[in-house]
């Protein structure tokens, strides 16, 4: 059984008398311990489907599982210890004022889990960041350390699905390296499931298992890893976006590196 | 014809901790090509495109032995003189449009304000100006974005809107800051091929700041790689790919690749002689 459970998903916004169709009739399966892209253009509704699952879309048509179960509106609880989300940019999702202590704690707190002070420097430890972070604020962080910081937060309640929204498109390079293998690591070390969103092709070959293509909100062809990296898409768009990333290839054009 | 010159540029900043300099010592020149500049972040790049536009202010400082934009002295130049080059003459794409458009104003005024002061257009001259530069870089119904106040858009709209704004008085340097990092590729090309088209057919200059090494080794003529506050590699786009300095090739080799290996991805060693200022 599909650990999530996307079906027929349409998600729509209403703004100034105009309906904006984000999603529209969108289905996907995410197996344990899998871990899935969604890749696209900005506005194809990738990262609105995450969104979605979290209960902060307007969810207009369809259903969502996870775990065979219907999510309840709002999530409550049990949802926020299965599953939990980092976002695109860790210098809006972190609190300015709170220091990295509170914002590790914070969750622990209200599930009124107990041993929080061993917990939060496990967490620190964990994303490979000294404990001694604990009492800093984000601005005393860097970019990488503060999207570690929120990835930390974000198991703190040992959720089984991360959803990840362009976890590494704000990082540099060398530090988007750094993170992406954080999470590699994490992932094969407990057994998470990901379900995670970016516009670049490599990294998402480099991360997922198999992946969907999207464009104006809808589904446009879901691709294997194998499909991905030998050129077989059906659609011309996943041709054409593939096509755009040919500079990411295993061996660029004008001298391959290993 | 050399349209910028910097020598020796610096750019010191006072913290709690003494004086840090943020550019040591850059050096190029720039005709009627895309100069791209390479770098991570705290690298000197951005500070460098903007000691240039003298947007660093006290008590930040900018010195340098010359940096001459077509024949004018900009180290010398007046507030005035400076405020008529800026926009006009030298463009700058900030890198983030959520914190570089005015969040209170519609796209339509931010986007025909300038117009309508500077050249002194009416209303639906400006606004047809101001449409046709949404169509440009492919916005696809610009009467909404017209509309649309900042926080309505995504990252990759408020960034071609950006673009939009500083291509509208057509000048002579386009400093771009991370000018498409928000953009999915298939955008991206499009944006770039606008830029190019107005390299080529205008003869505008181009800085291109950006941390993506393929995009500035497919899009620039010459890519200048900097490593705090240094230039550590000049070298033609072309032959970035194939690049000899080992923080340009620790650059290239930290990206993931498709097809590649699942392997964790090498990280960027940090102890060459490079990194502490040392000849490479």
């Amino acid at each position: 059984m599909s650990l999530i459970e996307v079906e027929n998903l349409s998600v729509t916004f209403r703004a100034k008398g105009r309906e904006v169709r984000a999603v529209e009739g969108v289905s996907l399966t995410v197996a344990a311990r899998e871990s899935y892209g969604l890749v696209g253009e900005s506005g194809s509704g990738k990262s609105t489907i995450l969104r979605a699952i979290c209960g902060m879309a307007p969810v207009t048509g369809g259903r969502i599982r996870i775990g065979g179960q219907v999510l309840p509106t709002p999530r409550g609880r049990a949802f926020s210890a299965q599953v939990q989300m980092v976002f695109q940019d860790p210098y809006a999702s972190l609190h300015p004022r709170h220091t990295i202590d509170r914002t590790l704690s914070e969750p622990l707190a209200i599930h009124g889990v107990a041993g929080s002070d061993a917990r939060v420097v496990q967490a620190l430890t964990d994303v490979g960041l000294p404990p001694s972070f604990r009492f800093r604020y984000p601005h005393q962080l860097s970019g990488g350390q503060r999207q570690r910081v929120a990835i930390a937060r974000a198991l703190m309640l040992q959720p089984a699905i991360l959803l990840l929204d362009e976890p590494t498109s704000a990082l540099d390079a060398s530090v988007q390296a750094e993170v992406l293998n954080l999470l590699d690591g994490l992932r094969r070390d407990r057994g998470l499931t990901f379900l995670m969103v970016s516009h670049d092709l490599a990294v998402i070959d480099h991360m997922c298992d198999r992946l969907l293509v999207m464009q104006h909100g809808r589904a446009v062809e879901e691709l294997a890893r194998d499909d991905l990296a030998a050129a077989r898409m059906a659609t011309p768009y996943a041709r054409s976006l593939f096509a755009a990333s040919a500079d990411r290839m295993l061996e660029p054009a004008g001298g391959a590196t290993e | 014809m050399t349209l910028l010159d910097v020598r020796n540029l610096r750019v010191t900043f006072q913290t709690e901790t003494g004086p840090v300099q943020a550019v040591r010592g850059v050096s190029f020149s720039l005709g009627r090509e895309r100069l791209g500049i390479v770098g991570e972040s705290g690298s000197g790049k951005t500070i460098t495109g903007r000691a240039v536009l003298r947007l660093i202010r006290p008590p930040g400082r900018v010195e340098a032995d010359a940096m001459v934009f077509d024949g004018q002295d900009l180290l010398h130049a007046t507030d005035r003189e400076m405020r008529a080059l800026r926009g006009k003459r030298i463009g700058m794409v900030m890198q983030d449009p959520k914190y570089s458009l005015n969040p209170v104003m519609t796209v339509g005024r931010q986007l025909t304000e300038g117009l309508r002061l500077r050249d002194g257009l009416g209303r639906a001259d400006a606004g047809a100006k101001a449409r046709a530069a949404l169509e440009a870089v492919q916005i696809r119904d610009p009467d909404r974005v017209m509309d649309a106040y900042p926080h309505e858009l995504s990252g990759g709209m408020g960034q071609r809107v950006m673009i939009a704004m500083m291509l509208i008085p057509e000048p002579d340097l386009l400093i771009a800051d991370e000018p498409t990092s928000a953009l999915d590729v298939t955008v991206q090309a499009e944006v770039l091929s606008i830029l190019d088209a107005l390299v080529r057919d205008r003869g505008m200059g181009l800085i291109f700041i950006s941390h993506d090494l393929r995009l500035v080794a497919r899009f620039c003529d010459r890519v200048l790689v900097m490593y705090k506050g240094r230039i550590v590699e000049e070298i033609a786009a072309r032959d970035l790919m194939a690049a000899r300095h080992p923080y340009t090739q620790g650059l290239l080799n930290c990206l993931p690749r498709i097809g590649g290996p699942r392997t964790p991805l090498p990280g960027l060693d940090r102890s060459g002689a490079w990194a502490s200022g040392g000849a490479p």
